[in-house]
């Protein structure tokens, strides 16, 4: 979808061109995330896919076609664009700035307001609430949504954002990143996104530019880039935590065990006992006729008393559970702050779908490094 | 007869002249000031981005608000073509308001915030576009400030337009020196505050009705927002 050759941004006067003789593909429906130190070249080469800034030399397609054989204000309108300090119109209404495009393209006002009052649903908006508000009246979380409206208004395919949520609070941030990889589910669109932080690189991005002096240094997914970076420069930029960095990238589904074993609430202790007769079996799940998790019985509780009847009376409640959509991160900090080895997934109506336990991402993580060692060892 | 009685006295029995110099005095100031409006206004928009050039039209400004206003009347007449005329006043309070309007001009285009310039080039919209609809509603309010400052000016030194031939509300203050009439000169005088004070609230109003209420100051004491 956006196909970048050879492409060079060289300043009179700099003797290290801004921008190095770059090659990058983008495929449609991806977001790719910009990042690297400052002066690295992330911005300028964001800039020079709308012709903010000209290219010195190479080629920028955008659907096909090269930019640079574009006029410039037409292509610009086929690309939203969303920066930083937002850039909304002080002058303008939340709607006239949401309409800015589609009037610059002509549309019909009846199209318009329609299209308006949809994406500030999309964004979260009350539209007769904010719909009339001038920008001064709105948070800095709220003007970034209409920033990001305003950039989708006439539903380009393209989207290229920088920074857009750098100026915003930590909470808000992340709220607004949150929204905005919901909306991208619906919305599709291929997206180049410029952020100084390898957080949000690693969150938002489907493929990570990491980029250093102009020069694209590693290309890839985050997996493979926390897994598997290439050099001592993504290493270091990339953090000495990167194993937990993985942790926030996958999610529970991943290394949850879904066939355990578990019994209902009116079953005889018999069965109990002898299920803890194997040596490494030492808890057991305990299950409603519903199918909700009740808890668990630890195998001491049971054995040390060789007479117990209610053994119901046992049961050890869950401290926390998890859903199909938390990250591995998610389940390590509960697990730390309950002091348990492993934590019940849920679906939503709280039937059982899983466990999660310490040992299994230990393992997983583990072995996922050893796996892409593996790889590396052999290419060489 | 005590000197209220007179001033009323003779504003009164002069009712019809002074409606006339008021008349004449309002006529030279409106053409003045849309000449004044139209040349600095557009003169500020062509150099906008030309930073040298602006600069050294701005000191032609200055150094045109210090020459007397007498003086500059007195050059302007010896010039063919302007004379002893009404031409000659306009164009001498045109030049008085230079400074004012073309450097509230030049300075509030060149403040709008860059990133709003980066956001309207990046939607895709034309330099002309980005100044009618970004650049001069943004920098209205500091252009209106200027042209409010020049008019209040022009009120004034119109007066001394009547030694050139203007016969406006300067020739109560002119004839009244010349005969010691001290109520020709507060009436004369009084009437040029008025004016002022008049000008200014209808500014004001401009003000109010065509800044975008987006930029306006919450604070009514003071025209205008922050860019």
């Amino acid at each position: 979808m956006i196909k970048i050759e050879e492409v060079v941004k060289k300043y009179p006067g700099m003797e290290r061109p801004a921008v190095n003789k770059l090659d990058l593909n983008i495929e449609e429906g991806e977001i790719c995330t910009f990042v690297g130190p400052s002066g690295c070249g992330k911005t300028t080469t964001l800039k020079m896919i709308n012709r903010i800034i000209e290219p010195s030399g190479g080629k920028i397609y955008v659907n096909g076609e090269n930019v640079l054989d574009q006029n410039p204000n037409e292509l610009r309108k086929k690309i939203g664009y969303v920066i930083q300090k937002t850039g909304l119109f002080p002058h303008y209404s939340v709607f006239d700035n949401i309409a800015i495009v589609p009037r610059l393209l002509g549309w019909d006002e009846e199209r318009i307001e329609k299209r308006v009052v949809e994406l500030l649903g999309l964004m979260n908006l009350d539209p007769d609430e904010n719909r009339d508000k001038f920008p001064k009246a709105l948070s800095g979380g709220q003007s970034q949504r209409v920033g990001v409206a305003r950039a989708m208004a006439a539903d380009p395919p393209v989207m290229l954002m920088d920074e857009p949520f750098g100026a915003v609070d930590p909470i808000t941030r992340n709220q607004l990143q949150n929204e905005f990889l919901k909306l991208q589910k619906k919305v599709n669109k291929t997206i180049c996104f410029v952020t100084h932080d390898i957080d949000e690189a690693i969150k938002m991005g489907d493929k990570i530019a990491i980029m250093d002096e102009g020069k694209l240094v590693q290309f890839d997914t985050p997996e493979n880039i926390l897994f598997a970076p290439k050099n001592v420069f993504v290493q270091e930029f990339v953090g000495s935590d990167r194993s937990l960095k993985v942790l926030n990238l996958l999610r529970v589904t991943k290394v949850m065990r879904k066939n355990i074993k578990r019994v209902k609430e009116k079953i005889e202790i018999d069965e109990i006992k002898k299920y803890f007769t194997h040596p490494e079996k030492n808890r057991i799940l305990i299950e409603s006729d519903e199918q909700e998790v009740v808890g668990y019985v630890a195998k001491e509780d049971i054995t040390k008393d060789a007479t117990i009847k209610d053994w119901n009376k046992a049961i050890k409640l869950f401290p926390s559970s998890l859903n199909e959509h938390n990250t591995l991160k998610d389940a390590m900090s509960d697990m730390l702050q309950h002091n348990i080895a492993a934590l019940p997934v849920l679906s939503k109506d709280n039937k059982f779908m899983g466990i999660v336990t310490f040992a299994d991402i230990r393992s997983y993580i583990g072995e996922a490094y050893e796996e892409y060692d593996q790889e590396e060892n052999e290419v060489l | 007869m005590n000197e209220l009685q007179r001033i009323a006295n003779y504003f009164t029995s002069n009712l019809d002249r002074i409606i006339g110099y008021t008349l004449e005095h309002l006529i030279l100031i409106v053409i003045a000031i849309i000449f004044s409006v139209a040349l600095w206004v557009s003169i500020g928009i062509a150099l906008r981005n030309h930073k040298n050039m602006a600069n050294g039209v701005l000191g032609v400004g200055s150094f045109i608000m210090s020459v007397p206003s007498i003086a500059l009347y007195g050059i302007l007449i010896s010039i063919p073509g302007l004379g002893l005329s009404r031409q000659s006043a306009v164009v001498g309070l045109v030049l008085y308001s230079m400074l004012p309007i073309l450097r509230n001009v030049y300075v509030a285009l060149n403040e709008v915030d860059k990133n709003i310039l980066e956001a309207a080039k990046g939607m895709g919209m034309s330099e002309g576009q980005i100044l009618r609809k970004v650049q001069l509603p943004l920098a209205l309010p500091v252009i209106l400030a200027g042209v409010r400052v020049a008019t209040v000016m022009m009120v004034g030194i119109a007066t001394l337009a009547v030694y050139i031939g203007e016969r406006n509300l300067g020739v109560l203050i002119e004839q009244g020196l010349k005969r010691s009439r001290s109520d020709m000169i507060i009436v004369g005088a009084l009437l040029v505050t008025v004016f002022v004070v008049i000008i200014d609230f209808f500014i004001g109003w401009l003000e109010k009705t065509i800044i975008s209420k987006g930029i306006q100051s919450d604070d009514p004491s003071l025209p205008g927002g922050d860019l």
